[in-house]
């Protein structure tokens, strides 16, 4: 039986391989729809893991949790360094590490934060060491520099115009392990060097003494937060400020032609992780609660009118659902073109049985039984329509692989594309639906009187 | 062996007033080698549709040894046909993208799982019928050849009679010859009943009774082999 419905096949080779590609596109749109979809959903979760709490400045929650967490550059508002000061002092705490943003190098983001995140992130180095001088920088896994390469910083990027900052060059002198989120494409340097960078005072103020916290050097009014006790700062371009309203007169930074003003920064100078009241202000500070009770403690004391703290997990549960609506969208035209293919296929195939009435006749007229020829007119529909949906599975899968592997490139997180419990129940749909479908020209094939169909 | 009987057998198709076919009374004992000619249209066709069950019959009655295809369904004239009636039709009906073997035994395999024993007879009739290489494909064979196979396929099963529709007409007088020869001889050497509707003064020539018929009803019935 499976041999002639083979070999009826080949005969009409052309004909049943453009059925196939047919039914084999419209599967490859569901599945790569629905394995994109749940790709980028646990691939963003598993990028979140790492990211328990964020505090920062009040603002978009989405936007402090897709800054901090993929390192997406957007302008965000800075908070307190006060926050900062008293997160790391609070005994509920494991880990606070501030965040800044603002400047990147060969496209990848330079991020300033502290060796406590770095740890985090990647409690072995792949290479080398975190960094202890202010001009150290610790690469992530997917950027492309060696221990040793220097790194020139940019504000900004070069598709905004940035302009190369001329202070400081760092030198990399460590590679975290893989961390399969945006981290990986992150060059971390000390947040104090950033803050130098972008002339904030109090960065200063601890480069160059490097002495006991809370020196105020007279004519730099540092500390955002002693300005602006209550409230956030606004937003520099990139997260930090390219404009530090806190400089006075006497201020010996040199301010450029587009009125930027640049700190000084002695690349030399020993690390300083401590952070209190005179800290700059920052845009993101990452915590690490001890007990998931403190974590929605923190969160409740943290939402307040000066700080924004949110789980960045529940910020994507909320994008997922975008997602989820996205993807139920996609998922209706699928099937639309589905039905319509279906349709066409029908078409086809009763086309097809018209032309071949003469044969199923001689068939019956020999003694074929009538349900070999239901059979043989199903079965070779039905084997179109599993090689159709076997190799639209196949398709789809290389395809979400493909946009996966693309959008890892870009974002170095890494999106996971798997099948799942749910998929095998989408398939037994698909190969029952073809079953079903394929009854109807059989059925049709019924109705000829075999000596009707030897005389047509 | 089979033998036939027809009693006031009536075939009308819709929109014509004159039956296509109208026989009272017909008798083939087994062993018959029956020859049935006619001008086109004048029912031979439906004579063999009437006959192997491939039509149903409104009117009268077609027994094979007793058992009326009237009182079958449509399934059991089909089953009946598949396993008592051996058909040979002048198209051939063979199936292109099988071997000759796979054709013989193809309406077998279609039904149920092929016997070896059927196997072994099914290359005993390719060698019988002159088919050299049974697991050629069929689209590559001779029409002689061709006709030959459908002759070993309408043998398979040890049916009781063979019905042969116009098995000559679309072949050359050559291999029109060898299958005449095949027919007469294998009905004699398999016990089988052989009616033939043909044109072909050769192959009538090798049968021993002779009905025609004119407008649907028999006109001439006689005994004994014709000079060509």
């Amino acid at each position: 039986m499976i041999r002639f419905i083979l070999a009826d096949l080949r005969r009409f080779g052309g004909g049943a391989l453009s059925v196939v590609i047919l039914i084999a596109l419209s599967v490859a749109l569901s599945v790569a729809v629905t394995l994109q979809e749940r790709a980028v959903r646990l691939g963003s979760a598993r990028a979140a893991e790492k990211f328990d709490l964020l505090v920062g400045a009040p603002g978009s929650e989405t936007q402090l949790a897709l800054s901090a967490v993929f390192l997406q550059p957007a302008p965000l508002p800075l908070m307190s360094g006060k926050v900062l000061a008293k997160l790391a002092a609070d005994p509920r705490v494991a880990l606070a590490a501030p965040v800044g943003f603002g400047d990147s190098s060969f496209g990848f983001p330079i991020v300033g934060t502290t060796t406590a995140l770095i740890s985090a992130l990647s409690p072995q180095l792949a290479d080398g060491l975190p960094f202890s001088r202010l001009a150290d920088a610790v690469v992530g896994a997917d950027v492309p520099l060696k221990t040793g390469a220097e790194v020139k910083p940019m504000h900004g990027s070069v598709e905004t115009g940035g302009e190369t900052h001329t202070q400081i060059i760092y030198r990399v002198v460590g590679r975290m392990a893989p961390t399969r989120t945006a981290w990986d494409r992150a060059i971390l340097v000390p947040i104090r060097a950033v803050w130098g960078l972008h002339g904030m005072a109090g960065a200063e103020a601890h480069a160059h003494e490097g002495e006991t916290h809370g020196d105020e050097e007279p004519g730099h009014a540092h500390g955002q937060g002693d300005e602006h006790p209550a409230g956030s700062e606004p937003a520099g371009e990139h997260g930090l400020p390219a404009h530090p309203e806190a400089h006075g007169p006497q201020d010996d930074d040199e301010a450029d032609e587009h009125g930027h003003v640049h700190g000084h920064v002695d690349a030399d100078a020993p690390l300083d992780e401590h952070f209190d009241a005179q800290t700059p202000g920052v845009p993101a500070v990452l915590v690490k609660p001890k007990t998931i009770a403190d974590a929605y403690r923190l969160r409740q004391e943290y939402r307040s009118e000066t700080t924004l703290a949110v789980f960045p997990a529940e910020v994507l549960t909320r994008l997922y659902a975008t997602l989820g609506d996205a993807r139920s969208l996609l998922l209706a035209i699928a099937v639309g073109t589905q039905g319509i293919v279906i349709a066409a296929i029908l078409l086809v195939a009763t086309m097809h049985i018209g032309a071949r009435k003469r044969q199923i006749g001689a068939l019956r007229a020999l003694g074929a039984p009538m349900r070999a020829v239901v059979i043989l007119v199903w079965g070779e529909l039905f084997v179109l329509f599993l090689a159709g949906i076997g190799l639209g599975g196949l398709i789809g899968l290389v395809t979400a692989q493909l946009i996966s592997a693309r959008l890892t490139a870009a974002t170095a997180v890494h999106l996971p594309v798997e099948f799942a419990q749910e998929d095998w129940r989408l398939a037994i749909g698909f190969v029952v639906a073809a079953a079903v479908v394929s009854l109807v020209p059989a059925l049709g094939a019924l109705r000829l009187s075999p000596a009707a169909a030897l005389r047509s | 062996m089979l033998s036939l009987e027809i009693n006031g057998l009536e075939m009308r198709y819709p929109g014509l007033a004159a039956p296509v076919l109208a026989i009272d009374r017909l008798q083939v004992p087994a062993g018959t080698r029956l020859c049935i000619t006619g001008a086109s249209g004048s029912g031979k066709s439906t004579f063999v549709n009437a006959i192997t069950g491939l039509e149903r019959i409104r009117h009268g009655s077609v027994s094979w040894n007793g058992t009326d295809l009237t009182r079958l369904s449509a399934g059991g004239r089909d089953a009946f046909r598949a396993r008592h009636i051996g058909l040979v039709m002048q198209d051939f009906h063979l199936f292109p993208g099988l071997s000759a073997f796979e054709n013989v035994v193809l309406p077998v395999r279609l039904a149920r799982r092929l016997t070896s024993t059927e196997a072994q007879r099914a290359r005993f009739l390719l060698d019988v019928t002159g088919i050299a290489r049974p697991q050629q494909r069929i689209e590559t064979l001779s029409r002689g050849e061709m006709q030959r196979v459908a002759v070993a396929r309408a043998l398979l099963l040890k049916p009781g009679v063979i019905v042969a529709d116009e098995p000559t007409a679309s072949l050359d007088s050559q291999a029109g010859e060898q299958v005449s020869e095949l027919l007469v001889r294998l009905s004699r050497e398999e016990r089988a009943t052989l009616i033939v509707v043909t044109h072909d003064p050769a192959l009538a020539a090798r049968l021993d009774r002779h009905i025609r018929l004119v407008a649907g009803a028999i006109v001439e019935d006689k005994e004994g082999v014709q000079a060509p």
